[in-house]
């Protein structure tokens, strides 16, 4: 048995896919939630400026999120 | 051959059976982190779990061109091989789930054909390296470290960024986030455990002569079929491997939960691209232990850990047992269609045998309880 076996090259896409993914969404939609509850609690505290800083990360988070798994399933259903 | 017909036709209603069981046995892992931080009802999650799961099975083929071209040698399958090797899968489910051990419904289809082609046609038709070892067991092997890995960085990476958060607000947006992770898990289950069914069954229809082994690829109705098999399997539920997979490893938050199910997304979806037949519950227990881990080594109860390790290694050998022995017993009834009519009725009355006692001991338990 050799390693040559193994099709490494989809074994390696496939590892990286996943980290890059799955690190880099969920790191996203922690962003999102970030922003959409600072965005919030400034708002409320009559900051607006900063508020709309905040909310616009928040919003920049969640369009990663979306993006990436649209761009995933697209990938996949080709 | 009105006779190779019906075996085929067996052969067809058994894989689709053993799709049910999958989506029984294995699929209610997919939910397992979602009811367990109160992200959704359990009902609730298990109907979204299972239509996302029909959906997830028209999304790719790859690992069903896999089951069916490269793991044992199309040209030398027979019909009854592919119905000793899943009567051997079943009955390998069915004693993990008696037993509410969170086992591999993959490794035990797998393991189950293969060990059906060892006694039928002999080492020369399994494609051990190129198919068992750089298809099944190595991406077996790298899956459930990977999830731990993504889940583990993840998780840590979330607690940085949201750690100044009221705790009400960032728990209440993971346990939004669960709503998404956890379809994606759940479409990630049935993109890649459905296809190995349709897999099994382009191999069944090779045999018959119905599709040619130089592309058997399967057609819309094997695909429609098993996607209906496994949502339908997942919507029946298996709660007591819910039970495990949810709380029994460790307690969770939602930000967990949300990172779990995100990492064994990702690591099932890449995956599946890539044509590897994964086990779901083998990537997600990595990712919930991950998980657990990254927060607190002690959080995580090691020993049902220790125990789904053990499931993980006794899948493949001890459904390959159930696969051979399966083949010699259909065999004495010759190579027409009496011997999957005698062994199917077998499997039945065993299934319902144990069904009953775990209906009983589930009333003895409630009794008690009252």
């Amino acid at each position: 048995m050799s390693v040559a076996t193994v099709d490494w090259d989809a074994l390696l896409t496939a590892v990286w896919a996943s980290i890059v993914a799955g690190i880099g969404a969920t790191t996203a939609f922690g962003i999102a939630i970030l922003g959409g509850t600072r965005a919030v609690e400034l708002r409320r505290d009559g900051r607006p400026l900063e508020a709309a800083v905040f909310g616009t990360i928040g919003a920049l988070g969640a369009a990663v999120v979306i993006g990436a798994i649209t761009f995933g399933l697209v990938i996949l259903a080709q | 051959m009105r006779g190779e017909l019906l075996t085929v036709i067996i052969v067809v209603g058994t894989a689709l059976a053993f799709d049910f069981t999958n989506g029984f046995h294995d699929t209610a892992n997919v939910v397992a982190t979602s009811i367990s931080t109160r992200a959704m009802p359990p009902r609730l999650a298990v109907g979204y779990a299972s239509i996302l799961n029909f959906v997830g099975a028209f999304i790719s083929l790859q690992v069903a061109a896999t089951v069916a071209s490269d793991v044992v040698d199309p040209e030398a399958i027979t019909p009854l091989i592919v119905f000793a090797g899943l009567i051997g899968a079943i009955a390998w489910n069915l004693i993990t789930w008696y037993f509410g051990l969170p086992s591999s419904s993959s490794h035990a289809l797998i393991g189950g054909v293969v060990g059906a082609m060892l006694v039928a046609q002999g080492p020369d038709s399994i494609f051990f390296e190129t198919g068992i070892v750089g298809k099944v067991m190595v991406p077996a092997l790298v899956a459930p470290i990977l999830a731990f890995l993504v889940a583990g960085v993840s998780i840590l990476l979330l607690y940085r960024i949201v750690g100044g958060l009221r705790p009400g607000p960032a728990s209440g947006g993971f346990r939004g986030g669960q709503i998404i992770s956890g379809g994606l898990l759940a479409l990630a289950h049935g993109t890649n455990d459905a296809q190995k069914t349709m897999g099994v069954i382009a191999l069944a229809l090779v045999a018959y002569g119905s599709l040619p082994a130089s592309d058997p690829s399967p057609p819309t109705w094997v695909v429609v079929s098993a996607a209906t098999a496994i949502a339908l399997g997942t919507y029946v539920g298996g709660w007591r491997i819910i039970r495990t997979m949810g709380s029994r490893i460790h307690k969770m938050d939602s930000a967990q939960g949300f990172a779990a199910q995100g990492a064994g997304a990702a690591v099932i979806l890449a995956s599946t691209h890539g044509g590897f037949p994964l086990s779901t519950t083998q990537t997600i227990s990595g990712a919930v232990i991950g998980s657990g881990a990254a927060k607190r080594v002690s959080a995580v109860r090691w020993g049902v850990a220790g125990n789904i390790v053990m499931a993980w290694i006794l899948t493949l050998p001890a459904a390959a047992g159930f696969g051979a022995v399966t083949y010699g017993i259909t065999r004495l009834f010759g190579t027409g269609a009496a011997g999957p009519i005698v062994v199917s009725a077998l499997i039945l009355a065993g299934s319902a045998a144990l069904f009953a006692r775990r209906a009983q001991q589930g009333a003895s338990v409630s009794a008690a309880e009252a």
